[in-house]
């Protein structure tokens, strides 16, 4: 069964990531550039649904000035670094802070702008006035990010945050006590969302300069540093500086949530009927058909195949969705195998309705009674018309109602793919929430729109139901 | 008159416990055989262990031009079976119809549908004719008010003709039934019996396991009395039953009549 299912797998194989037509430069001809889509001002969808930002403009000028077509590849920060290690992008241009570790690991460019680091605490905190404070405190950084490991280097306890919002939520609600961050993240947010609640204290001392990152060995920076040379000297990058950061940038209209979520309906549902539904049609499907097999095999009396369900059981059910995610997603293109995106999150949510489906399924065909198998073996049915005919048609009314829950679950763990770079429904909420920093208001949003699905699904299982149950006592 | 059936040492098993020790017997074309005996006594093993549901461990039956030497049917350790044997048994098992105690129709399929199922997916006859010949069947059960009822909606006595109207479609040589009454309300027992003693009567050969002597007596043109797992006495309804050789007929019959 693994087999078919490799094989499978092998016919959506993506082809080679490039052909070999490097540009003198080194560089592709097509260069994937990761980067987040939701960290304004540096990469961040605008209000007409563009991908925007400092770095998103700054890499594409370079792009422009070398002849290479920049495609973005929005992805999380955290899996950032694991995407490039596995092909999946190129470079990234996302605030990548300059560190020794980092110059070690990855081919870096030169800096392409500079910052200092703020301290932000709340506006009642009085013990908290420089870096040095930190000793003991719980600041809440990104913890992957450089800002991180100043925090601390300074003595701090990390706690993980994974958006500006989030760490001012967390500072204004006493979860943590500081935050270390980027000054023009920083600023950007306040001058958002307003300084309620929270103050800046300090700016660290060193400077933190941002670089574009590639794979050790890429050979794309001579020529990329070249551009960053150019274009400070020819005042690109202040233009630029100024767009984003200057006096200008600062008044900007702060839209009310009501307003966002308003912007955002359509894209969210363009977003749940081009990913959410899809996947969660094709997983199911497929699941069910995994399901289905891996009962049997489990039922089944040579040792060997109930033991490969077994333990396919065992390790879908005992480790978590998100890991299963990432192990087909990143894991499995370290050993050449590589599937786009809408293909890896279908693999990894089949195989995961198929190891819960199975147990469902199993349990539903051992309810049938025995004496069902002998009279289909009676009127001289085999194994395989006995079941198709006699008992699966039995077993599915007692395995609706849970399957129902699997796929109500299944709809909500879609969610999950936008770990993935998948561009679901809730992937679509963050995007919009980035800029806006409106994340309550559009999580609540993407709620409702889950809760609708299910709502539906949960209707139709009722009718499916009754439609089974027609031949049962009520 | 031949013998459609011709079962000769056979011999069951479960665990250390000798279900059937030795049991040969034949059955003439166009005749009843009643198997009677105590509860435990093996009877239900035997008749099971005619339609292979339950494989004898060793043992020939003849069951028209198809012979088994069950000795020779050995599963592997993993209790599967090889291709030939398995086509073998199936060849077998086509000879004969099953009623079961407990009627196991398919409850997801109407009365029609439960006697349609095996001619249409089994032996591939067409829908229609299917459809046409399993009316005749219900009608002949006296069920043909009720083909598009589920097995539910039905009572116990009705199920069994039902029950007993599956088994016909296939029209096997040989019916078996496995004590087709003892599952049913007293005041249902009769409308099964009925039909039963219809078959008999149109010279379908049967054997069939049964508590009720009375009925025996009437359709059976050989009874057999089974206890320990061995023919303890064989003959006419009128002399086993009615005056019965061997000790423990007796205290069987005797034990029946008191109650």
């Amino acid at each position: 069964m693994l087999a078919t299912l490799f094989l499978l797998a092998g016919v959506f194989l993506a082809p080679p990531a490039h052909a070999a037509t490097d540009k003198p430069s080194g560089l592709p001809k097509t260069l994937r550039v990761g980067t987040e889509g939701v960290y304004p001002p540096f990469s961040y969808y605008d209000a007409s649904d563009k991908l925007t930002g400092y770095d998103v403009d700054y890499i594409k000028e370079v792009g422009k000035r070398l002849g290479v077509q920049v495609k973005f590849v929005e992805t999380p920060w955290d899996s950032m670094f694991s995407a490039l290690q596995s092909k999946r992008i190129d470079l990234v241009a996302n605030q990548v802070t300059l560190n020794p570790e980092r110059k070690a690991k990855y081919d870096l460019s030169s800096p392409y702008i500079s910052t200092t680091g703020v301290l932000v605490v709340a506006s009642d905190n009085k013990s908290i006035k420089s870096l040095k404070d930190l000793k003991g405190k719980r600041a809440g950084e990104n913890i992957t990010s450089n800002w991180a490991a100043t925090a601390k280097k300074n003595g701090a306890t990390v706690v993980g945050v994974d958006a500006m919002d989030k760490a001012i939520s967390a500072l204004t609600q006493g979860r943590v006590d500081a935050i270390v961050n980027d000054k023009l993240a920083v600023k950007n947010y306040l001058n958002t969302k307003g300084t309620k609640g929270v103050k800046i204290v300090a700016t660290t001392d060193d400077k933190s300069e941002s670089v574009f990152a590639a794979r050790r060995g890429s050979s794309y920076m001579p020529a990329i540093d070249k551009e960053i040379r150019a274009m400070r000297q020819d005042g690109t990058s202040q233009k630029l500086y100024d767009k984003y950061f200057g006096a200008k940038a600062a008044e900007k209209s702060g839209t009310s949530d009501w307003q966002v979520v308003k912007d955002n309906a359509w894209p969210m549902l363009k977003a749940t009927l081009k990913t959410t539904i899809p996947l969660t049609v094709v997983a199911f499907l497929i699941g069910l058909l995994i399901a289905v097999l891996v009962a049997l095999m489990r039922r089944s009396s040579v040792l060997v195949l109930s033991w490969i369900a077994r333990v396919f059981i065992s390790i879908i059910r005992g480790t978590p969705l998100l890991v299963q995610l990432v192990i087909v997603f990143y894991g499995l293109p370290e050993i050449g195998i590589k599937f786009s995106t809408f293909i890896s999150a279908a693999i990894a949510l089949s195989l995961n309705v198929g190891g819960y489906g199975a147990e469902i399924v199993r349990s539903a065909i051992s309810s049938v009674p025995d004496g069902q198998w002998e009279a289909a073996e009676t009127i001289g049915m085999d194994y395989r018309t006995s079941l198709r005919r006699v008992i699966l048609p039995q077993a599915s009314r007692i395995a609706v109602p849970p399957l129902g829950n699997t796929l109500l679950s299944l709809v909500k763990d879609t969610s999950l793919t936008s770990m993935i770079l998948a561009l679901d429904l809730f992937h679509q909420a963050q995007i919009a929430a980035a800029p806006t920093y409106s994340y309550f208001a559009l999580y609540c949003a993407a709620a409702v729109y889950y809760w609708v699905i299910c709502f539906i699904l949960n209707h139709f299982q009722g009718r499916l139901e009754t439609r089974l149950n027609r031949y049962v006592v009520r | 008159m031949t013998d459609l059936l011709q079962a000769t040492s056979l011999a069951k098993k479960f665990g250390d416990h000798e279900v059937i020790k030795d049991v040969s017997f034949s059955v003439p074309r166009g005749t009843v055989t009643a198997i009677v005996g105590p509860s435990g006594s093996g009877k239900t093993t035997l008749l099971r262990g005619l339609n292979a549901l339950e494989r004898p461990d060793s043992g020939i039956v003849q069951i028209a031009d198809v012979s088994v030497d069950f000795a020779k049917i050995r599963a592997s350790r993993r209790g599967r079976l090889g291709s030939a044997d398995r086509a073998l048994l199936r060849r077998y098992q086509a000879h004969s119809g099953m009623v079961f105690q407990g009627h196991n129709l398919f409850p997801h399929r109407t009365a029609l549908q439960n006697v349609t199922e095996g001619p249409i997916v089994v032996q591939r006859v067409p829908a229609a004719e299917a459809t046409e010949n399993a009316r005749a069947l219900l009608a002949k059960v006296g069920l043909a008010d009720h083909a598009d009822k589920f097995p539910y909606q039905l009572s116990g006595g009705q199920q069994q003709r039902v029950g007993i109207a599956r088994a016909l479609a296939l029209e096997p040589d040989l019916l078996l039934f496995d004590e087709p009454t003892s599952a049913l309300d007293p005041e249902l027992v009769g409308e099964v019996l009925d039909v039963i003693r219809q078959l008999a009567k149109e010279g379908r050969t049967m054997v069939l396991v049964t508590h009720e002597i009375r009925f025996a007596r009437d359709v059976a043109d050989e009874v057999l009395f089974i206890d320990g797992g061995l023919v303890v006495e064989r003959g006419r309804p009128r002399d086993v039953l009615d005056h019965p050789k061997h000790e423990r007929t007796q205290a069987f019959l005797r034990r029946l009549l008191e109650v």
